[in-house]
């Protein structure tokens, strides 16, 4: 089988894997090397789902010894298997990265022969790409369950990023669809990882020339639909990974049916909206200070679909509106719909100057489309007569999506509809 | 009468007619570069020399008086080859030397929200820019690449490229502008190209190609189609160059 063949066998079955990134680590070129990683990343293309392509992102091998329900790759699916050599995986790499088609490689398996066995497998392509090829760019592997220690702790030398995938958020799916797996099989690794990141920081202080491991941290990714887990156990699961085992990044990734069995759920399409929705929450976790709890709780444990997770927030807790953006501190700020890292930023800097008032906060290029119902400026109120939330939501649900009534009457006009049954 | 002051269109030319607002009685309605002036019976033009030691001593009043930042922003800005930009950076760093650093906060200011913006136009693009070049291998094993994009530059990705590729050859080639970045393992230059490049392509470079096709191909979920939020990560003027999509 040539080289193109594995290729596309071989990304293809990469693809359901969500974690595109290749920041966290700053890597410098080396004399007579090749390559840098960038601190904040960088995307190289976009691929026809839209989602930035950072990386040759492809397995070893599709070959599996287990048989996860929810995977392509499970051992009882009659498919096309392939498995690229140590060669041909880095050739590609370097030949990539010198068009400038990406920052690096994110190397996955499917399990072959037994865990170690692949791991040492992708030890041997790390270790040639660093210490042959003098590589420098970004590279991300996965550690598979049930993984050595010895084996996890060389591989994390060599690369930016590890990510164990944890794929279901309880210990229930695992049996259910992952009999191979159990819940310690991952979180061991997960914490062995944790231990030497932390371990490896120390010695760097005290040592300058200490090796680093994993300086890009790691990640995991979630499957969000393949199981009744709800949102707010998986957000919560989520927390709990950021502060007990510093991860740098969860991944959630909307099912997509990939098999039938007695244990999967039937569903038209994958849960796009509900992907979204954790992200931004996940993302008010990290950078705003949310708690999962503030979020969602035993009565309300699933995102609402039509409206994001801070607005929802601020709707629920419209006691504490509005705020005037004279004199709320930033982390107040951070709370207001609409309102994001860069544009609280801008308001404190700016308003040293002189109070604010409406226009000039558009001219900070603040968008008010949503903020507007929760702030005040000099004392002055721009939402609406009164402060009703119920109102307010239907504002913002009307507002945000502007998209869909769009698209709507584009198919109108190509004939899609005819007038009458347009009635939104 | 108006007073237009005319420069060469280069950096050291723009300090210069900086040097000359602050020195003489005649001060500037519009600063234009030769390229761009205009022919009209009401203006006075006046010629700016490009003098090396003037250019210099601006540059540094700025960098020390307001901030190395405020350097590089008005730097951008001068590359984004807006029209009338020259008056708003003149008018940045006239407030820049009355109020000195703070001068980047005072957002609600027209002339530093007007360079804050097109500084972040202009490092947007270049950011872009980082991924979306695409190298090919030409026979002698030079990287060659072609972008047009909006902003002026190549100057300011060189050095990304070449921290990363330090032991390639490479030219980056701006065909909008007829200009090149040009890098031999040990230094890089910028020079203006007349003509067509007599281009023979590495027999291997289409292998790869072939085989980026392929994975851009492959890597994309089906059932989570979604061109629209392509087009807005990566728009459409930018496919010219990318061999994923048929540049
Ligand atoms: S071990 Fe990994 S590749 Fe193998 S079936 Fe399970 S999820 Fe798929």
């Amino acid at each position: 089988m040539d080289v193109l063949d594995k290729l596309r066998i071989l990304s293809d079955a990469a693809k359901y894997d969500v974690s595109c990134s290749s920041s966290g680590s700053g890597r410098k070129n080396k004399k007579g090397g090749i390559g840098s990683a960038s601190i904040n990343g960088i995307c190289h293309s976009w691929s026809d789902d839209g989602r930035c392509i950072s990386l040759l992102k492809i397995l070893m091998t599709n070959y599996c010894i287990y048989d996860c329900a929810y995977c392509v790759n499970r051992s009882s699916n009659d498919l096309e298997r392939a498995t690229l050599t140590p060669d041909e995986i880095v050739d590609l790499t370097i030949n990539f990265y010198r068009r400038n088609y990406i920052e690096g490689l994110f190397l996955s398996s499917a399990i072959i022969k037994s865990p170690n066995h692949t791991m040492e497998l992708i030890l041997n392509v790390v270790k040639r790409l660093r210490e042959v090829e003098g590589f420098n760019g970004y590279i991300h592997t996965k550690a598979i369950p049930h993984a050595d220690k010895r084996i996890i702790d060389e591989i994390g030398l060599y690369v930016d990023r590890m990510s164990i995938n944890i794929e279901l958020p309880s210990e229930n799916g695992l049996k259910l669809l992952a009999p191979n797996k159990t819940k310690k099989s991952i979180l061991t690794p997960m914490g062995n990882i944790r231990n030497r990141i932390v371990e490896t920081r120390e010695e760097k202080k005290k040592f300058k020339y200490a090796n680093s491991f994993v300086p890009g941290g790691q990640s995991t990714q979630l499957i969000v639909g393949a199981t009744e887990d709800n949102d707010l156990k998986i957000l919560k699961l989520s927390e709990g990974l950021y502060d007990g085992y510093n991860l740098k990044r969860v991944y959630y990734s909307a099912y997509v049916p990939v098999a039938k069995s007695p244990n999967l759920p039937v569903l038209d399409s994958p849960p796009v909206i509900r992907e979204n929705r954790l992200y931004q929450a996940d993302w008010l976790l990290r950078f705003y200070k949310f708690k999962a709890d503030e979020l969602l709780d035993e009565n309300m444990p699933n995102f609402d679909l039509s409206l994001d997770p801070k607005c929802n927030w601020a709707l629920r807790n419209i006691g504490i509106f509005p705020v005037e953006i004279n004199r709320a501190d930033y982390n107040t700020l951070l709370r207001v719909p609409g309102i994001g890292v860069k544009s609280a930023r801008r308001i404190v800097a700016a308003r040293k100057f002189g109070p604010l008032n409406y226009d000039n906060l558009k001219k900070l290029n603040i968008v008010l489309k949503r903020a507007k119902y929760f702030i005040t400026c000099n004392g002055k109120y721009y939402g609406m007569s009164s402060m009703n939330p119920e109102k307010i939501r239907k504002k913002l649900i009307y507002g945000l999506d502007r998209n869909i009534f769009e698209k709507q009457l584009s198919l109108w006009e190509m004939g899609g509809f005819n007038d009458k049954s347009l009635h939104i | 009468m108006i007073n237009h002051y005319i420069y060469d269109g280069s950096f050291d030319g723009l300090l210069n007619a900086i040097y000359k607002a602050y020195y003489t009685p005649d001060k500037p309605d519009k600063i234009l570069s030769y390229e761009k002036r205009e022919d009209n019976f009401l203006v006075k033009e006046i010629l700016i020399d490009t003098d090396a030691k003037k250019a210099k001593k601006v540059y540094e009043a700025i960098d020390k008086k307001i901030s190395p930042a405020a350097l590089r922003k008005i730097y951008y800005a001068y590359l984004s080859e807006i029209d009338g930009i020259e008056m708003d950076i003149l008018n940045f760093v006239r407030l820049g030397f009355k109020i000195g650093t703070d001068i980047e906060l005072n957002l609600a200011n027209e002339a530093v929200f007007k360079i804050e913006s097109i500084y972040n136009k202009v490092s947007h693009e270049r950011h872009r820019m980082t991924g979306l070049i695409r190298f090919k291998e030409l026979k002698n094993n030079i990287l060659y690449a072609e972008i047009s994009p909006d902003y002026n530059l190549v100057g300011i990705i060189a050095p990304h490229f070449i921290k990363r590729l330090s032991n390639e050859n490479f030219i980056i080639h701006d065909k909008k502008r007829n200009i090149s970045v040009f890098y031999n393992k040990k230094e890089w230059i910028v020079r203006e190209i007349k003509g067509d490049l007599n281009i023979i392509f590495n027999e291997k470079e289409e292998d790869y190609q072939n085989l980026w096709k392929m994975y851009f191909k492959s890597i994309s979920i089906k059932e989570k189609f979604n061109p629209k939020l392509q087009r807005s990560n990566m728009p459409k003027k930018y496919w010219k160059y990318l061999i994923e999509k048929g540049g």
